[in-house]
């Protein structure tokens, strides 16, 4: 099997997930959406359909990943990789799976005809005790062990991704042990996020002084059997000599909107002492609210730059694939927007930040400057302009003179107006809000009189 | 706790203050801010304050005192706190001439001009450099007209600090020292300052987390505060949704964070401070006799 390192490079503006739906045949312990586990409804094939034409238009993503619930469930699973591949856009179709189904040859070989070339398989204990433990259905480990066989004599890519509890924290290893014989191209192991059980009343959030031991073990043992490894939401300090593994990077993801709003939040005492402050969450809340904050074991590295307080948030200067050291403001589509207006005014255009929900300008002019941010287009809320896809609003007018922002702020909106042909999108317009994202549950009778 | 205070319906209309293009805005040691987001279509903080008068029945009592300080020392210039001990609700109210350049924000001026509605007792020379005194209004000075202690804050030794004496007519005694810092940068200088307590035993170094919220450890300043029998931290620069966190994990009377949660959208483009004050109690257990939220009036 040939190298797919350097692939899994910045992921951002390169891979697109897309949730088919939300249903599953397991009932993992851990799951982070068991609330939400038939009650968001996956991405209807029009809307994946128009993610697929956009990336036609801007050749923006080079993967796309079909994702769940369990998505080998899915009776239109296939039509959505036939129009991924038909599109001719992507490089690679990934699937990610619980692997229980692949133990079906001829399933298996399916998805491979049909254009997969990648398979993430979960896999969440080294045996089946474990696995069937955490996953709620006996004989799932078996399945999932053949299935990944059968992808080892299909010849695709195969990874794997562990999710980190208290359930599994002493087996690390020996995960990587009994995936060994299938040589993963890579393995992940993505610690556990609570997004509904914020008081961990399933006690599943293992603690670091446990984690970092027994993880470090294993990506020493990955590192001996030459199999590569990256590593989420845990603690860049905490991975050794591993800490390259830390990869916190996410791709697009077209999903039920709501589902960010449960995302967990992150912090760490030291972010303003550590070199690796833009892109090491810490602890996500929930971690601290249970087990503190970790002052001893968590250790900052030293800083080479001054800190300055994200004010946006994690970001990327550059959505060019293989750019990632490009400039602030190496986003040319949105750039081209307001192209122009700063030199107008002697201004300065110096970031281009681009986000999920909002495209931010930020212009410096003299001692000051002033943000111009774009969101997704709603009569709903206030704006300063609208054009055909935006709402348009300045904020944080700074500097002696902010009256004299006027004219560049006048201007930019003037030009973005203008510009804006209605083909731009954020990904907030690609995801499922409302309605669209919820199913509707029958009403119950009562009980019966 | 009073019933009054879980009922999620106030009867009584408030005809809320929408923001104004003129409106300042500043925190609670009247620094000014940039806001969040531009205010047109917004609401002035001061509805947090009338509103949660109204959910104490307080509102009649207190209103044109209120409106006189606003007339008399300026819109936006008054820093108001509402402080909850999980049982009730009061106020106090902050004035603020650090370099003494208002006449108008002088504990003599003050004392004139409230005169109709409630008495300054205790006299203090306005050559005291203090550079901030406040006063409550509580269920006390409503029923004598009268408010029997003042409370002073001089500049600390160093910078960034002060300390604040309560005044009474039987004379001043030290009551408070406060220490402003940014949360993260100086993180090496907050932590052994909270840690150095003996209301509080940090060799539990999961402690910790009971103190420093991290919910609220996203702000823009702490000020690490030791008090007489307790310690205190005010979490500076919060917005709403964390003002939100606050109110419902200090367990806020249901009108007042139904309230807040009903107009998120309108408060967003400001900034709040909150003040939390803790000990441990005879178990061992961290405990919170007194929570706060300020804004401007």
């Amino acid at each position: 099997m040939h190298s797919y390192k350097g692939r899994f490079e910045p992921t951002r503006f390169e891979d697109l997930t897309v949730t088919v739906d939300f249903h599953c045949h397991s009932a993992c312990r851990f799951c982070i959406v068991q609330e939400g586990m038939n009650r968001f409804k996956g991405v209807p094939f029009e809307t994946f359909q128009r993610a697929v034409d956009d990336n036609q238009k801007e050749l923006r993503y080079r993967r796309v990943t079909f994702t769940g619930g369990e998505v080998t469930l899915e009776a239109r699973l296939f039509d959505y990789i036939r129009h991924a591949r038909e599109s001719g856009t992507f490089e690679h179709l990934r699937l990610q799976t619980n692997g229980r189904l692949l133990a079906d040859m001829s399933f298996a070989r399916r998805l491979v005809d049909a254009g997969i070339d990648e398979f993430f398989v979960s896999l969440h204990g080294h045996d089946a005790e474990t696995q069937d433990y955490i996953s709620q259905r006996p004989g799932s480990f078996d399945q999932a062990m053949r299935g990944m066989e059968n992808l080892v004599s299909l010849g695709v890519c195969l990874m794997t991704n562990t999710v980190l509890t208290t359930l599994n924290q002493p087996h690390l290893a020996q995960i990587v042990e009994t995936v060994r014989r299938f040589s993963p191209t890579r393995m992940e192991f993505w610690n556990y996020l609570p997004m509904e059980d914020h008081a961990d009343e399933r006690g599943l959030i293992s603690p670091l002084a446990e984690l970092g031991p027994s993880l470090r073990a294993a990506l020493d043992r990955a590192e001996q059997l030459g199999i590569e490894t990256a590593v989420k939401y845990v603690p860049r300090c905490v991975l050794g000599s591993h800490a390259r593994a830390q990869d916190n990077t996410q791709p697009d993801v077209v999903i039920a909107e709501v589902f960010y709003d449960l995302y967990p939040k992150f912090s760490c005492l030291y972010e303003a002492k550590c070199e690796y402050a833009e892109t090491c969450l810490g602890l996500h809340h929930a971690y601290i609210e249970k087990l503190g904050w970790e002052p001893e074991l968590l250790v900052p590295y030293p800083r080479s730059t001054p800190w300055a307080e994200p004010e946006y948030g994690p970001w990327v200067g550059s959505d060019q694939p293989g750019r990632g050291s490009a400039p602030a403001t190496d986003h040319p589509d949105w750039a081209r927007l307001v192209a122009g207006v700063a030199e107008r005014h002697g201004a300065q255009l110096a970031e281009v930040v681009l986000q999920r929900r909002a495209c931010l300008f930020r212009f410096e002019q003299g001692d000051g400057g002033v943000d111009l941010v774009v969101t997704a287009r709603s009569e709903a809320g206030p704006a300063l302009a609208r054009s055909r896809s935006f709402n348009v609003h300045y904020r944080n007018a700074r500097g002696s003179d902010t009256d004299g922002l006027r004219p560049l702020v006048t201007d930019a909106v003037a030009a973005i107006v203008e510009r804006d042909q209605g083909e731009m999108l954020l990904d907030q317009r690609k995801g499922l809000v409302g309605d669209q994202a919820v199913r509707t549950r029958p009403k119950r009778s009562g009980p019966p009189g | 706790m009073t019933a009054t205070y879980l009922d999620p319906n106030v009867l009584e209309p408030l005809a809320l203050l929408p923001a104004a293009e003129a409106d300042r805005h500043f925190d609670y040691c009247l620094e000014p801010y940039r806001p969040r987001r531009p205010w047109s279509g917004k609401l002035r903080a001061e509805n947090l304050l009338w509103h949660s008068l109204l959910v104490a029945r307080q509102r009649a009592t207190w209103r044109a005192l209120l409106e006189a300080v606003q007339r008399h020392v300026g819109k936006d210039l008054t820093v108001w706190g509402v402080k909850w001990d999980g049982e009730r609700l009061w106020w106090e109210l902050y004035f603020y001439d650090p370099r003494k350049e208002s006449a108008r924000a002088t504990i003599a001026s003050l004392t004139e001009a409230l005169a109709p509605w409630l008495r300054l007792g205790p006299r203090v020379p306005e050559t005291v450099p203090y550079m901030m005194f406040s006063f409550d209004l509580s269920a006390a000075a409503s029923a004598s007209g009268e408010v029997t202690a003042l409370n002073l804050y001089l500049t600390g030794e160093q910078a960034h600090a002060g300390r604040s004496y309560r005044v009474t007519d039987a004379g001043a005694e030290l009551e408070n020292t406060y220490r402003f810092m940014e949360p993260k940068r100086n993180i090496d200088e907050v932590l052994p300052l909270i840690e150095a307590s003996v209301f509080v035993d940090y060799s539990a170094r999961e402690r910790l987390k009971d103190v420093l919220f991290p919910v609220l450890f996203a702000c823009k300043k702490v000020c690490i505060s030791k008090k007489r029998d307790r310690d205190a931290i005010y979490f500076s620069g919060i917005a709403v949704d964390q003002l939100l966190w606050f109110l419902r994990r200090f367990a806020y009377p249901v009108p007042l964070v139904s309230f807040v949660e009903r107009h998120q959208e309108q408060f967003e483009h400001l900034f709040f401070d909150v003040g939390i004050d803790y000990r441990t109690d005879a178990s061992g257990r961290i405990v919170y006799p007194k929570t706060s939220y300020y804004g401007t009036l």
